[in-house]
């Protein structure tokens, strides 16, 4: 089986205390309100800096980050649903994000990847691709993992 | 509106050189969702990545209407040749 080949090759790269999946839903959900706080950013290009923040913090923070339409449990585009299904095969533990609920984070996460579509993911800090290289990536972890052994 | 397939067929052409294309129109029609399969020797030495990174960027202005690209494949044509290979042995070993 791949799952405890891959989980090995991973283990090393997770924090123990991250292993449970992480969902910013209530973070999604209200949007990101810098305007309540106390350093509220002056201008538009500011605000842009601020989000773009967010998300460097998010890729550092999740050793596996996917952005993705709608959320893991109801994702709401088929390739969103292929990239959270394969990291589930894999049992990798991953934060999420919902760009359908926050446009801001969508440019952001488009600027930091150069990237066109959704979902986006990232593995420790670095840009995979979509669903598809998601699996090609998965997969020769898995090869590489097996072939260490 | 959307893009035909021949829109996406002829600025890959023009940008990647390929040996080899084929593209499905995945949408149903409307034109928003395609499958590609791309030859070129512009692949040599480049990742994964950067393979659909370059294909992304052939399709700059068609992507502005694309929702969904899937890349089933961006190979050099010395890759090309072996996968040919190995896929018509298994199909002799089948029949």
């Amino acid at each position: 089986m791949a799952k405890p080949v891959l989980l090995k090759a991973l283990s090393g790269l997770l924090p123990p205390t991250h292993y449970n999946r992480i969902i910013f839903a209530s973070v999604c959900h209200n949007g990101i309100e810098y305007s309540t706080l106390p350093n509220r950013p002056e201008s538009h290009e500011e605000f842009e800096a601020t989000v773009k923040n967010v998300v460097e913090k998010d890729i550092k923070d999740n050793s596996v980050m996917i952005y993705m339409k709608g959320v893991p449990d109801i994702p709401r585009c088929g390739f969103s649903s292929l990239a959270v299904r394969v990291l589930k095969l894999y049992d990798v533990p991953f934060g999420a994000r919902n760009i359908l609920e926050n446009p801001e984070i969508k440019n952001a996460v488009k600027s930091v990847s150069n990237w066109p579509t959704f979902p986006q993911i990232f593995i420790k800090g670095e840009f995979i691709g979509g669903s598809g290289e998601l699996k090609e990536k998965l997969k020769d972890v898995a090869v590489t993992a097996k072939k260490e052994e | 509106m959307g893009v035909t397939k021949e829109q996406v067929e002829s600025s890959l052409k023009a940008k990647l050189n390929p040996s080899h294309i084929e593209i499905i129109d995945t949408s149903g029609g409307c034109g928003a969702s395609f499958a590609i399969e791309i030859v070129s020797e512009q692949f040599e030495g480049k990742r994964l990545l950067e393979r659909h990174r370059m294909v992304n960027a052939a399709l700059e202005e068609e992507m502005k209407e694309i929702h969904a690209l899937s890349i089933k494949k961006a190979v050099t044509p010395e890759q090309w040749n072996q996968q040919q290979q190995q896929s018509n042995k298994s199909d002799a070993a089948s029949a």
